[in-house]
């Protein structure tokens, strides 16, 4: 057990020494990800406060069933699409923090015959504000059907800390993290690849280093790493986006929870890195495998354009992506406030398909060693 | 003793096996020279000795138990200097050691230990904190060296550790081999070099297209008549190797 901690700090030490040395595989983990928040936050700020022509699914809840079908109808259309209303309240502000259906509309018992009744809107935090007023236009026009004069209605964010809308930084920020921490493929396959070249990992075989430990030595410095570029990018979201004129970003008061989604997040694309690494016989290579298919996994995952913008069609494919779960899971609890139940799915995927890389990497070592 | 019968090896989707049954006898204190043209297998030898590569058929054992036994037992039991500087150059000479010392298990007072007299033998203290891609083509084949003798490993496969170096350290290189031999070692060599085997090695075996040639004493192989005919003209070894291994390029 010694020998073992021995090794792997050794390991560490030599991945961390390398890493610190290497200025320009730094430079692309810290500041391409910063430059991205920055530029994307502020070039889309308007995007997201226009709105999309999006499809947005909605319910209403009401003690009469006839008043809510009614009501539904004639709210539907116009890009809005009625689905099956939730059981209570609770059960709404549940669905609404899970964005499925985007927008519950709760109506008061007696609400035909009370004008002082009040209508509650509860709206998924990351639907363009447009769409909201969209939505209340059309709420309008059917109780007018219902009741002679419109009745008050109040707005119920739920999920959002401020009380407000998402902004295009609480879009952007966990979206270019996300691609930021990807983007470990790069400088794990190039000291990798350097390792075998060189034959210093022929060497570390040689000495009966166990090859899983070999990767163990690199997953901890880049867990680390990306840690630290999470809360270096939130921070830029916090402080560097406002100070450059965009809004500022809002953060959870779950903690626990955002680093749980992180480290997942984070292991998910370690995983990635060793099996580019592995699979890669050159660092040209690994650089075109590896830096395609992390565009691709991003353009795919809602990263470069957000999800709710693209077809429905669309949409169904970016689930396929990782960062798309990234993302899940970084709206969860950035945008709806949300709680551990919410955000284990997407982690869950991430650490299953972080385990399913890793279990790849040494299988192809092993089946290249025996010849 | 280390001996090495009937192995077989065959990369992944290859033709052709690159050993065939190859079988060699290393004795300790003593330093075999394994010799072949570019692709005659001698890397993948030494790459199966090490846990690189595992053969297909065969076996190599240590005074009769097998080396992965032995290896099982005592990990640190053998050293590879490969024909690679197999280091980490953006590491100082000095962290390169504490790692390479630290993968295997050594620690504290006994990592400090090994490290001073690893660099003493192969003369790099003056250049321990230097970066190991600062550092001379000799310096650079020298902490190589060094690098492999951290344990104090009991065999020891050397592949053409002087290549690139000028005639100075590769004599310091040669005088360092022939020392590490005096202390009881079973030492391994391959080498393009003739006159390198011809000064160092006790046995030597002459390997082509993966298989055994020759083997035997340097005076035995000397006594081979296609050798014999080129004594009389000075080139020996060098003539023999050529008259075994016929004189195409093979790469």
């Amino acid at each position: 057990m010694r020998g073992l901690i021995r090794t792997l700090t050794a390991l560490w030490t030599k991945e961390w020494l390398a890493l610190s040395r290497d200025v320009h595989g730094l430079a692309v983990l810290f500041l391409m990800p910063a430059a991205f928040i920055v530029i994307m936050s502020l070039a889309l700020s308007d995007v997201f406060r226009d709105g999309s022509g999006r499809p947005v699914d909605f319910a209403v809840l009401a003690a009469d069933a006839n008043a809510a079908a009614y009501l539904a109808d004639g709210i539907a259309g116009e890009g809005f699409r009625a689905t099956p209303a939730p059981a209570s309240e609770a059960a709404a502000r549940d669905q609404v923090r899970k964005g499925n259906p985007a927008l519950i509309l709760i109506v008061p018992a007696g609400f035909g015959a009370d004008p002082s009744a009040t209508l509650k809107l509860l709206a998924d935090p990351t639907l363009p504000p447009i769409q909201i007023a969209a939505f209340l236009q059309r709420v309008q026009g059917a109780t007018l059907a219902v009741k002679s004069s419109s009745p008050p209605l109040s707005l119920e964010v739920v999920g959002n800390p401020r009380g407000g809308r998402p902004s295009s930084v609480q879009q952007n920020v966990p979206a270019w993290l996300i691609f930021g921490m990807f983007l470990v493929v790069m400088p794990i396959s190039a000291l990798f690849i350097a390792e075998r070249r060189d034959g210093t990992l022929a060497r570390l075989v040689s000495q009966r280093v166990p090859f899983s430990m070999l990767l163990l030595g690199k997953v901890g410095p880049l867990f680390v790493i990306n840690l630290v570029q999470a809360a270096l990018m939130l921070a830029a979201g916090r402080t560097l986006v406002p100070w450059l004129g965009g809004e500022s970003l809002a953060l959870p008061a779950r903690w626990d929870l955002l680093a749980a989604v992180a480290a997942s997040t984070s292991l998910a694309a370690i995983g990635w890195g060793l099996l580019v690494a592995v699979a890669s016989r050159t660092i040209e290579q690994a650089t075109v495998v590896g830096g395609v298919g992390t565009i691709l996994a991003a353009a795919l995952g809602g990263i470069m354009v957000p999800r709710f913008v693209m077809p429905e069609s669309m949409q169904a494919w970016a689930g396929l992506s990782p960062m798309a779960w990234a993302l899940d899971g970084f709206h969860a609890v950035i945008l709806r406030q949300g709680s551990a139940a919410d955000i284990a799915l997407p982690c869950l995927k991430l650490l299953v398909l972080a385990a399913a890389l890793l279990a790849a990497a040494l299988w192809l070592h092993h089946s290249r060693r025996a010849g | 003793m280390l001996s090495v019968e009937g192995v077989t090896f065959r990369y992944a989707g290859g033709d052709e096996p690159v050993l065939r049954q190859i079988s060699i006898s290393a004795p300790a204190g003593g330093i075999f020279g394994l010799l072949g043209p570019n692709g005659a297998g001698k890397t993948t030898l030494i790459s199966i000795l090490a846990g690189q590569l595992r053969a297909a058929s065969g076996r190599v054992t240590v005074d009769g138990t097998p080396l992965e036994e032995l290896r099982r037992r005592e990990p640190a039991s053998l050293g590879l200097v490969p024909q690679e500087l197999a280091f980490y150059p953006m590491l100082s000479c000095i962290e390169n050691l504490r790692f390479f010392g630290g993968v295997q298990g050594l620690g504290g007072a006994r990592l400090r230990e090994r490290v001073a007299a690893v660099a003493a033998f192969a003369r790099i203290e003056n250049v321990l904190a230097r970066r190991a891609s600062e550092l001379s083509g000799g310096l650079r084949r020298r902490l190589n060296l060094a690098i492999g003798l951290l344990t104090e490993p009991r065999i020891l496969l050397l592949d053409e550790p002087t290549v690139g170096v000028d005639p100075q350290s590769r004599s310091f290189l040669l005088d360092s081999i022939r020392a590490l031999a005096g202390e009881g070692r079973t030492i391994l060599y391959t080498s393009h070099y003739m006159e390198e085997v011809e000064a160092i090695c006790d046995r030597v075996a002459i390997i082509d297209a993966g298989r055994v040639l020759r083997e035997g004493t340097l005076a035995e192989l000397l006594r081979d008549p296609a050798a014999v005919v080129t004594v009389r003209q000075g080139r020996s070894l060098d003539q023999l190797f050529m008259h075994l291994t016929s004189r195409s390029l093979r790469d």
